[in-house]
């Protein structure tokens, strides 16, 4: 019978270093082939509440489950179902990437041998496989990283930023193979970034964290619904751009070289903001409808409190 | 366990750490040979003056008894820096280089990792003792040593094993310091401080129950006449070992690993 319990569930994870909260009652549940990513700032919490899931860091209060199991000391057994990278990938310098993997696929007691070759040439380490580790570009050293977290072919993956790194290219496949892994084998995934258009392309589920806080959760189908169109105008002479506007009744805010306006009748009838431009002698060179991206909710979010 | 022990073995194997201590203790081996060489032609250590004059302290005549109690201080003091050097980099890498984090979360526990580490550098540690020992062999012969038998060379292993198993079980405590400081600095801070502190304790006079100034003093360092440091001394030595390995999976184990 399949499972439907989460693949993590992070009860009111708290962990204080003195008065300082670097994690704060975050509670959170990942479920069975979602993607999660936490989004937050540099020092936002991300990594510590990794370290915590991972068992690295001991909570203050609050308890983990992964794959449901309670996260203690001494249940190793339970780390051969969970792949992680955790901050700056670190491979041993000496070691070519095969024996770096090698290494992993003996400490995780795996006995197949081909799995070294299988993520070598699923992470696109092919060419560098006899290389030394040391050697490695930091994109390189990234996908070597991300192979040492898939090798056991994992049902959870957990990600300290892991597009850091990577040319956009490199961008492009991790997520390729991120999406394929949860929509193909049902891996679950967890990641931290703070790269929100990478995390809005990827994610199933977005969880906002800043200062500790776990501040809100979206589901990435609801993001669309959080985007304020706008509409975006420019013309040669823009004193009379702004007078016209004033003058028709619509409210613009300057915007570098033009203005935004964010009223409805704008943004659903740019036509006739052309035309009314136009008729006061200031034809637009630019006139365009955007949308808030995430980018602007998301530090509206974090702004200072 | 088998496992964890495979992988610190080819770590070290393929790092420079082997080809450096047996570099640093052939050294130790050959200024040894060196001193012996001096000391067969008394008229040749006066002409060489300041070298001369150590020869003489390292021993009185040159025969294999002096130069087998010469490789067994030599392991007992320069064993101490080059294994505490060898058990910082085992441990002090993994934070150094970033790679401790990848050992942290797997099926193969923590304490299993770090105890695999003591053993590959417990064994590497008696093969160097051994190694020691056999070049020993080959310079006293090449030298034609005067007053070999049988007897006195398995003493002069026994003695150099000794020592080594010794040593091996004081530099424990140098992995809690790289793990705990984690880096090589701390490692390397506590190991100079142990032998320097060895020094002076066993010159005031109480180096019998300080654990770091035991192998010297088993292995005749401070003269002939100065007593054995006893059951006491022997004891410290093995609970040092132990107490270092215990902290150093303990520390491994239950420490926040937030770096």
């Amino acid at each position: 019978m399949a499972t439907t319990a989460p693949v993590i569930d992070a009860s009111e994870l708290t962990k204080r270093y003195g008065d300082l909260a670097a994690v704060d009652a975050v509670s959170l549940r990942v479920e069975p082939g979602e993607i999660y990513a936490l989004l937050g700032l540099n020092g936002a919490g991300k990594t510590t509440m990794i370290r915590m899931l991972l068992g690295m860091v001991r909570p203050t209060s609050g308890q983990v489950t992964l794959l449901g199991e309670r996260v203690r000391r001494g249940h190793d057994e339970m780390w051969s179902r969970v792949g992680y990278l955790v901050e700056t990938p670190a491979a041993y310098p000496e070691l070519t990437v095969v024996e770096n993997l090698a290494v992993v696929a003996r400490l995780r007691g795996l006995t197949d041998p081909r799995a070294v070759g299988a993520v070598v040439e699923r992470l696109g380490l092919s060419a560098y496989a006899g290389n030394r580790a040391g050697t490695l570009s930091l994109g390189n050293a990234q996908r070597l990283g991300l192979a040492k977290a898939l090798i056991h072919r994992p049902d959870l993956v957990i990600l300290d930023e892991p597009a850091n790194g990577l040319d956009p290219a490199g961008v492009a496949e991790i997520r390729a193979l991120l999406l394929d892994l949860a929509r193909e084998h049902g891996v679950s995934v967890l990641l931290s970034s703070h790269i929100l258009t990478e995390v809005a392309r990827l994610a199933t589920r977005i969880g906002v964290i800043d200062h500790g806080l776990l501040l809100k959760e979206i589901a990435t189908e609801d993001l669309a619904s959080l985007a304020r169109p706008r509409l975006s105008v420019a013309a040669r002479d823009g004193d009379r751009v702004a007078e016209a506007l004033r003058v028709a009744g619509l409210v613009a805010s300057a915007d570098g070289d033009g203005y935004v306006i964010e009223d409805e009748r704008a943004v659903r009838r740019p036509d006739d903001v052309a035309a009314l431009l136009v008729a006061a002698g200031c034809p637009p060179t630019r006139l365009v409808v955007t949308q808030d991206d995430l980018e602007t909710y998301f530090l509206k979010l974090v702004e200072p409190r | 366990m088998r496992a964890a022990v495979a992988v610190e073995a080819l770590k070290m194997r393929r790092s420079r750490l082997p080809w450096l201590t047996v570099l640093a203790l052939s050294v130790v081996a050959l200024v040894g040979g060196l001193f012996m060489f001096i000391l067969a032609d008394q008229q040749r250590a006066r002409a060489m003056g300041l070298l001369g004059a150590k020869a003489s302290l390292v021993a009185n005549e040159a025969d294999w008894a002096a130069y087998f109690g010469f490789l067994a201080q030599a392991n007992a003091v320069g064993g101490m820096v080059v294994f505490g050097l060898a058990v910082t980099w085992l441990f002090g890498r993994e934070f150094s280089q970033g790679t401790a984090k990848d050992l942290l979360a797997l099926p193969t526990g923590r304490g299993v990792i770090v105890s695999a580490k003591f053993v590959v550098g417990a064994v590497w540690f008696l093969v160097l003792g051994g190694y020691v020992y056999l070049l020993g062999l080959a310079i006293g012969a090449a030298l034609g040593l005067p007053g070999w038998s049988g007897v006195l060379a398995v003493a002069g292993l026994g003695k150099l094993m000794a020592t080594s198993v010794m040593t091996t079980l004081l530099v424990a405590p140098v992995a809690l310091a790289a793990s705990a400081g984690r880096g090589y600095l701390p490692g390397v801070g506590f190991m100079i401080a142990a032998v320097f502190l060895a020094q002076i304790v066993a010159a005031l006079g109480y180096g019998h129950v300080f654990p770091w100034s035991v192998p010297a003093l088993f292995s005749g360092l401070a003269g002939p006449e100065r007593e054995q440091p006893g059951v006491l001394g022997y004891a410290l030595v093995l609970l040092v070992g132990v107490g270092g390995a215990w902290a150093t999976a303990s520390w491994w184990t239950r420490a926040d690993q937030d770096r």
